[in-house]
């Protein structure tokens, strides 16, 4: 790590040609993602210029090395790869220079020297010793529990490392796991998904170094910042569920007029997730925007319910219709119970279209 | 005189991948590859329904 051209962000800010204007943009972005006020912009700003380069050593395993394409891709904001070159990448296979016996000697003289941050990303097979997975003669099971046991802290990656994903699926024929299920005793961050959303390793990564510890997370070791908040709830297609507008097929009226896709299978009623507000390809789209349901990539054991199933909604089941937000002939008593139930979400949509019954009652 | 190497792992690449090869007076003569991962991906998605194995075989490969 002592051989790369600066040691603190400010000298690769300086060797990048990044103005303070867009550092202290990239600052604020940060500190919004992770949901801190707006005067801890200066105490991350101040982190990040003056904390030591952390160590990183990245593995990867029965991966596909998608969260790797995602973490390259990281281009947001102009400030780019701000913290992504604040780490100190010391083993990574997918973009390291040597090969062989000496790619295997810049992980051992990492783990020799300690308090690096270990990258996990896809799953670790047990059957049969780990064979399923080896690099340099020694299997994934092996090589995880050395590298971590001189490691700061465990940041997973992606769904595989999370739970064991894809390759855990049944009838799992690897005995595939994720790292919370083998290893303990050093703290592990999960960033599930398919793949990992880059905003949310980067965010990791500035509160990481702004207040030298991993952020809060929930009983799944996921990050409050990232999983707290459900993505129906924040989803730009919500209204159209609240109103009973949902696809029945692809390619109808209702998907390409952009209505609610629970009916096609989609998961957002049980997935916890930050895409609809951080979204993908530098904050271009997500999957609900680009007309396809969630499938709940980050939470356990998504493949194995069918991504076309729909899920039971907590609480209430919605409605297929509800009186139309629009009717025509207008009739103001309807329309104001309709919009004030369509406001206030499915309850109190139930509520209003009772209400509007009962208005049209006393009329008659 | 015949030299046998191994380059394990290979690197800048998807996936895992392992060569052996011989070397008789500085030229390979013989050389055998082994990809040192494997998932079960095809086991996996055996009788799956399709509408699910779309969205499986797109995750294959990341790259």
């Amino acid at each position: 790590m002592k051989k790369h051209p600066g040691s603190n962000s400010v000298e690769v800010l300086a060797l990048q040609r990044v103005s303070r204007r867009d550092f202290l943009k990239f600052c604020t972005l940060m500190a919004g993602t992770l949901a801190l006020p707006a005067s801890m912009v200066p105490k991350v700003a101040h982190a990040l210029e003056t904390a030591k380069r952390p160590p990183v050593v990245w593995l990867e395993y029965q991966d596909c090395a998608g969260c790797t394409e995602s973490f390259l891709r990281a281009s947001r904001p102009t400030a780019a790869e701000l913290v992504l070159n604040t780490i100190s990448v010391n083993y990574h296979e997918t973009i390291m220079a040597p090969s062989g016996r000496q790619a295997e000697k810049s992980l051992e003289e990492a783990i020799r020297e300690g308090g690096y941050i270990t990258v996990v990303e896809g799953a670790i097979p047990t059957k049969d010793d780990g064979v399923y997975c080896c690099v340099g003669g020694r299997t994934a099971l092996d090589l995880l529990q050395e590298v971590t046991a001189n490691t700061a802290a465990v940041i997973t990656v992606g769904a595989c490392a999370f739970y064991g994903g894809w390759p855990a699926t049944t009838p799992n024929p690897t005995e595939a796991k994720g790292v919370k299920d083998l290893i303990s005793g050093v703290p592990i961050l999960n960033l599930p998904g398919c793949p990992m959303n880059v905003d949310n390793f980067t965010a990791t990564l500035v509160h990481y170094l702004t207040f030298g510890k991993l952020p809060a997370m929930d009983d799944l070791g996921r990050p409050l910042f990232a999983y707290g908040r459900r993505i129906h709830d924040n989803c730009e297609r919500r209204g159209h569920f609240d109103a009973g507008e949902f696809v029945k097929e692809w390619g109808d009226e209702g998907h390409r007029k952009g209505w609610c896709l629970y009916q096609m299978g989609c998961k957002g009623p049980i997935a916890f997730h930050n895409c609809p507000t951080v979204r993908w390809n530098e904050g271009t789209s997500w999957p609900v925007a680009a007309g396809h349901g969630c499938i709940a990539c980050a939470a356990p054991d998504f493949w194995e319910r069918g991504a076309y199933e729909t899920v039971p909604v907590h609480e209430l089941t919605p409605p297929t219709a509800f009186p139309g937000v629009a009717p025509t002939p207008v009739d103001t008593s309807t329309v104001a119970g309709a919009v004030a139930g369509a406001a206030v979400g499915v309850a109190a949509g139930v509520i209003g279209t009772v209400a509007v019954q009962q208005l049209s009652k006393k009329e008659e | 005189m015949t030299e046998k190497i191994v380059i394990d792992p290979i690197t800048r690449i998807e996936g895992h991948l392992r060569i052996e090869a011989e070397i008789d007076e500085g030229a390979v003569s013989d050389a055998w590859s082994s990809s040192t991962m494997w998932r079960g991906l095809e086991v996996i998605v055996k009788g799956r329904d399709p509408r699910d194995v779309w969205l499986m075989a797109q995750r294959i490969c990341g790259v």
